[in-house]
């Protein structure tokens, strides 16, 4: 195992009651890194999180947490935010804030300071000793967020931490997330929301049905498409014609094609001698969904799809 | 990774405060107060009319003479007797047949006799179901053999003054002693079982909130299992310290308030045979070791529970497991040698009952540090056993550790 990585795990195996619910995991987490685990409910990313951090023994397979074999013996440097969110309904969102930091070897009353501060600067100085049970789910979702952090761990363990928060919220915790990895903090977080690895990691792994279908950076897995290429021509018919790949199709006036391996050169010399009169070209590099599609395929997509909009529902 | 110890000071102390600080603690210090209140309101509204219409009256069918000479016997025998224990005797004008007129007089409810006393006093016939042998039967022969005995001196015309014994006053005896150090004893046992019975439900739900809010997971990646029940547990033992202090304290000022009142009567000179001072220390030990003992247990049993319905449904076996265990102790106290007694002394949950009984009966302290040495083994070893059950069975997660390593306790050098 290297030691060089936050986390590292090889080969993680787990079932319940004799039914497999992750099949083989392999991470690599380099530190300082935001990693998302993407994939659909069911694919196993809660298992694999609880199991990089020792909550559950996988049946076979090894991982290191901060070079650590025995996740609990990095505990104090280690933040978690569960995917099911868990605080005293009675506590003050101040004595919450500084509980988690204190099971995590922060003494209470630096945490009580922490928990101050990370309000104030949130805009929630005025619930500092509100309880738990009179904030709303968003606001409850926030105060255990700041529990997580609150003892400035070196490793930030997130899971699916976009679910249940409004926009707004949203927003803030994609700033706070940057935050953390700004300051040397590794953060990673699973999602069945695209758009958020998208914008925030530079690592993934793509899970679906138990197993790991990628793993690197994102521009790698966004390299595994060709970038695409759509044009439209004044002319319907003509030379240039000949010039478009196979898999070109026209749809509303626009042809959709990859874009050639030998580059964007070649194809725009031919469209010119070939007398297409280009009115527009565009090439985009496809995007982490279009990865997904092509990594973990169609149903797996679908089933994102439907996570996602059952989480917008929740 | 905190220390076992570090971590569980954490939980204990997050447990202690919410739990001392709510409503439903408050209700928990009135309990005692409410019982104890409730069994005085009844023993006032239970005067001695009631008292008296729960004796048997029993029916004298006699002549005059007869009926005369028992009233006397019994009156003489209730001045040394207390009274209750003597059945009522209700004088009944003898019909021809007395036998029928008893069969009458106990079919007659609203007479409510429970015996028929006919005959003379040489010649006394008690008609009545054999059950009423024991209680009513034994009792009217005392007061038949009185009659007679008084009626025989009487014929003889000998006359018996009262003598007044002499009293030679020692400071003890070892029969009354021992009744004392027994009295201690099983008091201490039931004080202990009591206190275990009333905080048993609080036990086998303590991990309820924590599975129902679902910060279970957020301790779980935090700390390790043993340390969240060792601190659960040890903040339900402070929690029951502070209810003990509050009501040992009423007592104390009851007792203080009973002495002013009574002109300051002299303390008891008989106490347990260790002495008050390390018999008191003893029964904390032993009310500590019985607690997370049995806290453990439940804490375990109850962590399996998934709602408030089948922690209900675990009550029940688990008030008969500390009935039980109640028995064996208070079975073997005074006791010197026997299976039983050992069996009392070893099984880890009657241990600290007969152990504490132990101590008010005799003198020998080692046995408490030996006995105390296992409890907290067997304490560690459940705690271990419940935090693994429940790692597999609620968490669905074997352990990485070994049920005996010895890295259990120590704090680890770094992160």
């Amino acid at each position: 195992m290297a030691a060089d990585l936050a986390i590292e795990a090889k080969g993680l195996f787990k079932s319940f009651d004799g039914k497999p619910a992750v099949r083989g995991i392999d991470i690599a987490v380099p530190p300082g890194a935001i990693y998302g685990i993407l994939g659909p409910n069911g694919a196993g990313k809660t298992t694999t999180l609880r199991m990089l951090l020792g909550i559950i023994e996988p049946d076979q397979g090894r991982r290191t947490l901060l070079g650590h074999e025995r996740p609990l013996e990095a505990a104090k440097i280690v933040g978690y935010l569960p995917e099911e969110r868990g605080l005293y309904p009675a506590m003050t969102t101040r004595e919450a804030i500084a509980f988690m930091g204190a099971l995590r070897g922060l003494p209470l009353e630096i945490g009580r300071k922490r928990a101050d501060i990370l309000l104030r600067e949130n805009g929630l100085g005025d619930y500092v000793d509100k309880p738990i049970k009179t904030l709303s789910k968003g606001m409850a979702q926030t105060i255990q967020l700041f529990g997580t952090i609150v003892h400035k761990p070196k490793l930030v363990v997130l899971d699916e931490p976009f679910s249940g928060l409004d926009a707004i919220n949203q927003g803030r915790l994609e700033h706070m997330i940057r935050d953390e990895a700004a300051s040397g903090t590794t953060v990673i977080f699973s999602t069945h929301v695209i758009h958020h690895a998208e914008r925030l990691c530079e690592r993934v792994a793509i899970i679906a049905a138990g197993q790991i279908r990628f793993e690197g950076l994102v521009s790698e897995a966004r390299d595994r498409l060709r970038p695409q290429v759509r044009l439209k021509t004044r002319n319907a018919d003509g030379p240039w014609r000949r010039s478009l790949p196979g898999d070109a199709a026209l749809r509303d006036g626009h042809w959709d094609f990859e874009l050639p391996k030998e580059g964007v050169e070649p194809l725009l010399k031919a469209l010119i001698d070939g007398g297409a009169g280009i009115e527009e070209l565009s090439i985009e590099r496809p995007g982490l969904h279009d990865a997904f599609v092509a990594i973990a395929g169609e149903a797996a997509a679908r089933e994102m799809e439907a996570s996602e909009k059952m989480g917008e529902a929740a | 990774m905190m220390g076992l110890f570090e971590a569980a000071w954490v939980i204990a102390r997050r447990d202690f405060i919410a739990t001392v600080y709510s409503r439903s603690f408050i209700l928990f210090l009135l309990i005692p107060f409410v019982v104890f209140g409730a069994a005085l309101f009844t023993s006032v509204l239970t005067d001695d009319e009631q008292r008296k219409e729960m004796q048997p009256d029993v029916a004298v069918v006699a002549d005059s003479a007869t009926v005369q000479a028992l009233n006397q016997a019994r009156t003489r025998l209730a001045a040394s007797l207390p009274d209750r224990i003597l059945p009522d005797l209700r004088a009944v004008a003898p019909a021809e047949n007395v036998p029928v007129q008893a069969q009458r007089l106990l079919a007659d409810e609203s007479g409510g006799y429970s015996a028929v006393l006919s005959g003379t006093i040489d010649r006394p016939v008690l008609t009545g179901p054999t059950k009423i042998d024991e209680v009513i039967g034994e009792r009217i022969q005392l007061i038949v053999d009185d009659a007679r005995r008084a009626a025989a001196l009487s014929n003889a015309n000998v006359n018996l003054p009262a003598v007044q014994v002499e009293r030679v006053v020692t400071a003890q005896a070892a029969g009354n002693l021992q009744m004392i150090r027994r009295g201690i004893a099983r008091g201490t046992q039931m004080i202990v079982f009591t206190v275990s019975v009333l905080l048993a439900t609080l036990l086998l739900s303590n991990l309820a909130e924590e599975k129902t809010n679902k910060v279970i997971e957020v301790l779980a990646a935090a700390v390790p299992l043993d340390a969240v029940f060792l601190g659960k547990i040890i903040a339900m033992l402070g929690t029951s310290f502070v209810g003990l202090a509050l009501w040992g304290g009423m007592f104390t000022l009851g007792y203080l308030f009973v002495q002013v009142v009574q002109d300051w009567m002299t303390m008891p000179e008989v106490g347990p045979a260790v002495g008050w001072p390390a018999f008191i220390a003893l029964v904390l030990l032993y009310y500590g070791a019985n607690y997370m003992l049995l806290g453990s247990l439940f804490l375990g049993v109850g962590a399996q529970a998934s709602n408030i319905r089948e922690i209900q449904t675990l009550s029940m076996p688990v008030t008969m497991l500390q009935v039980a265990v109640f028995l064996v102790a208070a079975t073997v106290v005074g006791r010197e040698g026997g299976w039983l007694t050992w069996f009392a002394f070893l099984f880890p949950f009657s241990s600290p009952l007969a152990m504490a009984a132990y101590g008010a009966t005799n003198a020998t302290l080692w046995p408490h540090l030996l006995a105390l040495l296992w409890q907290g083994i067997w304490v560690v070893l459940i705690i271990r056993l419940s935090a693994r059950m429940f790692r597999r069975t609620v968490l669905k997660s074997g352990s990485a550790e070994r049920f005996f390593s010895l890295n259990f306790w120590r704090k680890p050098a770094s992160e």
